[in-house]
């Protein structure tokens, strides 16, 4: 069945404009029509695995339209995202009845994934931005939709820090306009093949570089992370940390550095830089966090590390003209767990906030013993710390399996040993939740509380099997359909631009 | 049919009955304890079957990512296959004592590790693979995590500290793994034995010390231990007696064999001298350090690190009665160790409390549980006939040949060092045995204690079991060795004939010896008139049930000794325990950056214009 493009944009954002009619009176009708939607993304996220293709806009030919690219880098997100936004709506149902304003909720989130979205499926920087900009707007209301100090703090950092990136993005197109006369990626791409990189466009990179970094939180850009994950509803710190960061951020870098600019040594050396300080900042600032949700969130810069060094090893690897199987297997490790981290990071997100509506509070030292009250959630919780700390045969394991055996190959053994320790710090810091939370002696007033139940449990259960069965995605069927196209998408660089131009 | 195929079956069935069960909600308590024991039977069966079947193979194609060939290889090799029938022996049994123990939280999660910790090792001891080596590696370490937490509130402590410790030294693990598959160019460890890896350069060096890491973590040597006693404290005995006492120690020591005599060759006399380095300190600190313990059970915990130094100096020795004496001791040390910390978990049970100050006089109350630990104390403390003194015999034995022998190495030449370490560590572990016996079993019985009974048929049964396989393993040691261990080394029987130690003879002589002593002593008795009055101190009358010589300050003397004593108090205090120390390291980088994150938002926008100030540097080229 070939999905028409459009319709990935269309489906959120049409529901999105559609929800705040609903207002008070049809809150039910509201959550059942955006669940409809997500459900029906994810659905159309899984029949467009293994295609390619171009949409343009109106009929518009290139360059003169606007085109929308499938290819197996974006048919890989888009499966990311659906995935973990339709958990993450099914969460909500339950979970969002202790705050007011629903449909507002709702078509915030649409609206936020809708901007992914096109984002991940836009064959044009400008309309990439514009996109990005609907996302990270609507993901700022979403910080501080709780309206509460703190939440309103976070948002206004999210928002100086976030606008900054956009600015910097905003100016790099811009500049590359200029220099190239379009703002077809492809053709932009083909501008920068055949007249070469001015000084003009090196400038550009360097923007899109520090603009991308910003919305991924890459160290030294990640300040506003912290902040605002925690702040968010449960289910939007699941969003922002599984999957915006990687679209707005990981996704969008990758696409501009490998695919229109070409990499080179120097950009290769800088993505696997950004990979490893992110890993060892976002590690060590994990464990001394005392607040649950606070903890995630730098663990997730942690882990964005790793995705960033998978690609940026694979980048330099290619950039040394190695050996192009060696860079495949580090961005394929890279990619694996860019999808890992989704599925597994949200669920944690999705547990923190069952214990924090169980519970009423965030921080580690006012819990223990929970193991017995909360037992679903410690299970599902107990899956996600093994899978992100790499316990086989959870699917972090694979994934990071899978980056050592390529650094090895490739001869970085310092590269290894880093990836080893950090994990073992991911280990350390998951053992630390489990300890504080779930294990040790429940406190006086915690004797009555609850398990939550319903959607809120069923989006974690189907959550958490993902994480035991994600191994089973490197079996050869499954990784020749999903991985292999993403993969080389990033490994052919700047060929990008005649696939497209010939499809 | 293909007999390979009980191989998988003999891993996976109890991985996955294991996994099942620890999801399963708490009520169903019957269903788990009943599952994990006809499983545990089955794996017992299957190990002797795969035994008796000699060597077998099995293969199974999973991954091919890019050139790397992740093929599931199970084999089994004599080693391999012996230590197996064993350690699925050791699983049942504590599975059996298991029934009747009442101090385990969340009985599913228990019985669940239980079944993933007999699988896990199956597939350890089975795996020619060694990336899959280090998956079940790793699955036996998260079931020990889990089994630990099953040991109540104070739990968590030591199962955290068991996790990040076992688990750095399994990151260590998988480094050198992917080391030693860079330097051979395959996983397979039939393969590599063909053209083992020299130590020569610091690759191959760093590499062995990294797998040399793994290895004396899992068995609890020096200076990675520190996770063994911490946990003997808190967890369920029972959990202590599978893992700590018996399958970690099989594991680890097999692991350090394949490495040894498999994976590479030793070519640096400096790695001989840290192996056999580790193996002393690790006999003579830790008895030293359990002869001045409190607790029954942080107390057997210390000599389960202690001895792991015998198995560690006889690999060291590099002789084939050094080896063959180290599996033997590996062997003996998981029967006496089991039963220790089993009669340690039925007093618990009985009387508890593990502290050695409130237990006294159980001798008579318990009196399977004291003959059965009697046996394993003399077991562990090299008494003959018991099995304990024929592989430190083997051990000794192969430190003087090390010695004697012509090769010109540092460990070598330092034999007499290894030597005197090892006697004197046999007789310090003999010392803290009797303060052991006595203050649990024999000294006067506390009033709290007066309706202590013996444990359950099931419970006693597994002890008894193990202590008569000491007295058989020390009478016929000619039995194990040349059915299991001179075959699973390809050692000739030969060649490694040691001392000329006629066990038959020597135990008639013993028994006949106890037996005029008994004589000696009763006929004394008779004879001579004894008169009991109260105690009288400083003019107050005391009866005599008040007077308690408890035991627990018999070696005061020692702990107390200048220069000593401030060694004791600083291990009390942590200061020699890795964990604390790299602890402390992280946290204090932790708060250097927390000092960075100021939270104030122009910081941060400093450091967003400083990293676009490196990032246009190193794109647009700017130098």
């Amino acid at each position: 069945m070939s999905v028409p493009l459009p319709v990935f944009v269309a489906i959120p954002l049409v529901t999105a404009f559609l929800l705040p009619v609903f207002a008070k009176r049809g809150k039910a009708v509201a959550t059942v029509l955006a669940n409809l939607a997500t459900i029906s993304l994810l659905v159309l996220a899984i029949a467009s695995i293994g295609q390619s293709r171009v949409y343009e806009v109106g009929r518009w030919s290139i360059p003169l339209g606007i085109n929308l690219v499938l290819d197996g880098l974006s048919s890989l997100l888009l499966l990311a995202i659906s995935v973990v936004s339709t958990a993450a709506m099914f969460f909500s149902i339950r979970y969002m009845e202790q705050y007011t304003a629903r449909a507002k909720y709702l078509s915030l989130f649409l609206l936020m994934v809708a901007g992914m979205n096109g984002v991940v499926l836009s064959g044009d920087i400008f309309n990439l931005f514009v996109f990005l900009e609907i996302a990270s707007l609507a993901s700022y209301a979403l910080v501080g939709f709780g309206c509460g100090h703190e939440e309103l703090e976070a948002s206004f950092k999210y928002m100086v820090l976030g606008s900054i990136g956009s600015i910097f993005i905003l100016f790099a197109v811009a500049l590359v306009y200029g220099n190239t006369g379009s703002l077809n990626m492809a053709y932009i791409s083909e501008a920068i093949q055949s007249n070469g990189l001015n000084p003009g466009l090196t400038f550009a990179l360097g923007l899109f570089i520090v603009g991308f970094g910003l919305k991924a939180a890459l160290v030294p850009f990640h300040a506003w992370l912290p902040d605002a994950h925690p702040s968010a509803p449960a289910p939007i710190s699941a969003m922002l940390s599984g999957i915006l960061i990687k679209t707005l951020g990981v996704y969008a870098l990758a696409r501009v550095v490998f695919n229109i600019f070409g990499i080179s040594l120097a950009t290769g050396w800088l993505l696997l830089t950004f990979g490893i300080v992110g890993m060892l900042v976002g590690a060590f600032m994990a464990f001394g966090q005392w607040d649950l949700k606070r903890l995630l969130a730098y663990s997730s810069i942690s882990q964005v590390g790793y995705v960033m060094l998978g690609i940026g090893l694979g980048g330099l690897i290619i950039a040394k003209d190695g050996n192009l199987a060696w860079a495949s297997l580090a961005i394929l490790g890279g990619l694996f767990h860019l999808l890992n981290h989704a599925v597994y990071k949200s669920l944690l997100f999705l547990t923190s906030g069952s214990i924090q509506m169980s519970t009423g509070t965030r921080q580690l030292r006012e819990m223990g013993g929970l193991a017995e009250k909360l037992p679903v959630t410690r299970a599902t919780c107990t899956v996600a710390s093994a899978a992100i700390a790499g316990i086989p045969p959870f699917s972090g394991f694979w994934s990071k399996l899978i980056l050592v055996i390529a650094s090895v190959q490739a001869g970085y053994y310092w590269v290894a040993a880093i990836i080893v320790f950090v994990s073992l710090c991911t280990l350390i810091m998951y053992l630390k939740v489990q300890r504080y939370v779930f294990l040790g002696e429940l406190p006086e007033n915690l004797q009555e509380i609850t398990e939550n139940r319903g959607s809120m449990l069923v989006a974690m259960v189907s959550l958490a099997c993902l994480c035991v069965l994600m191994g089973l995605l490197l079996t050869p069927g499954l990784r020749a359909s999903i991985f292999a196209p993403a993969v080389k998408v990033l490994v052919d660089g700047v060929s990008y631009s005649a696939n497209v131009i010939g499809m | 049919m293909n007999l390979g195929k009980i191989l998988p079956i003999l891993v996976f069935l109890p991985l996955a009955v294991g996994f099942v069960l620890l999801f399963l909600p708490n009520k169903i308590k019957f269903l788990s304890k009943a599952l994990a024991l006809i499983i545990s039977v089955i794996a017992f069966a299957l190990g002797i079957r795969i035994f008796s079947l000699g060597q077998l193979d099995y293969s199974f194609p999973v991954l091919q990512i890019g050139n790397v060939n992740l093929e599931l290889l199970l084999s089994a090799k004599p080693l391999g296959a012996f230590i197996l029938m064993f350690a699925m022996g050791f699983g049942l049994l504590i599975t059996l004592y298991s029934l009747k123990v009442h101090a385990i939280h969340n009985t599913n999660i228990y019985y669940g590790a239980i079944l993933l910790t007999i699988g896990g090792s199956a597939g350890i001891l089975l795996s020619n693979h060694l990336l899959f080596l280090l998956i079940f590696w790793e699955m036996v370490t998260a079931s020990l995590y889990l089994l630990i937490t099953t040991g109540g509130k104070n739990s968590n402590f030591a199962a955290t500290k068991s996790f990040a410790m076992i688990g750095a030294s399994d990151a260590a693990f998988l480094l050198g793994i992917l080391m030693v598959w860079a330097l051979s160019g395959t996983f397979v460890i039939s393969e590599i034995a063909k053209g083992p890896v020299a130590t020569t350069s610091s690759i191959p060096i760093i590499a062995f010390l990294l797998l040399l890491t793994a290895a004396i973590t899992k068995a609890g040597a020096l200076p990675l231990h520190t996770w063994l006693p911490t946990s003997g404290e808190y967890a369920p005995v029972s959990v202590m007696a599978l893992l700590p006492a018996a399958l970690d120690k099989l594991l680890g020591i097999y692991l350090l064999v394949i490495i040894v005599r498999e994976i590479f060759v030793l070519k640096s006399a400096a790695l001989g001298v840290v192996l056999a380095f580790i193996g002393a300190a690790t006999i003579i600190i830790a008895v030293m350090v359990a002869m001045v313990q409190h607790n029954l059970k942080k107390l057997l915990s210390y000599h389960a690190i202690s001895q792991v130094g015998y198995m560690v100096l006889g690999i060291a020795t590099g002789t084939p009665v050094g080896i063959a004496g180290a599996i033997f001791h590996m062997l003996n040390n998981a029967i006496y160790k089991c039963c220790l910390f089993l009669c340690g978990g039925a007093v618990e049970q009985q009387a508890g409390t593990p502290e050695l100050d409130k237990l006294g006089g159980l001798g008579k109350k318990m009196p399977i549980t004291f003959i059965t630990c009697l046996i394993a104390a003399l077991s562990i403390s090299g008494i003959p006939p018991f099995n304990g003194f024929v592989s430190k015999w083997m051990v000794y034995q192969g430190i003087i040949q090390m010695g004697t022998s012509a090769q010109a190495g540092g460990a070598a030449k330092l034999w007499p060092i290894w030597f005197t370490c090892a006697m004197f560590g046999s007789a310090l572990t003999l010392a803290s045995f009797v303060k052991l016996i006595h203050s649990t079993f024999l000294s006067r019985l506390p009033e709290e204690l007066k309706d202590v009974k013996e444990v359950s048929p099931l419970q006693t049964g597994p002890m008894i079991v193990l202590a008569s396989l000491c007295v058989f393993l020390g009478i016929f040691y000619h039995v194990p060795l040349k059915y299991f261990i001179y075959p699973a080394l390809d050692i000739e029987p030969g060649t490694a004939i040691f001392g000329t130690w006629a066990s038959g003879l020597a135990t008639l002589l013993l028994v006949a010896g106890i037996i005029i002593g008994g004589l000696i002593l009763a006929v004394s008795l008779l004879s001579r008139k004894v008169r009991i009055v109260p105690t009288w101190t400083c003019g107050e009358v005391q009866t005599n049930d008040q007077m308690r010589i408890s035991g627990t300050h018999f070696y005061k003397t020692v702990s107390s000794m200048g220069g000593l004593r401030q060694l004791y108090t600083g291990q009390e205090k942590g200061h020699f325990d890795t964990y604390n120390q790299s602890g402390r390291l992280g946290l204090a980088l932790t708060e250097f950056l927390r000092w960075l994150h100021s939270g104030i938002l122009p910081v941060y926008l400093t450091w967003v214009t400083l990293g676009l100030l490196i990032v246009l540097f190193i794109v647009c080229k700017i130098w």
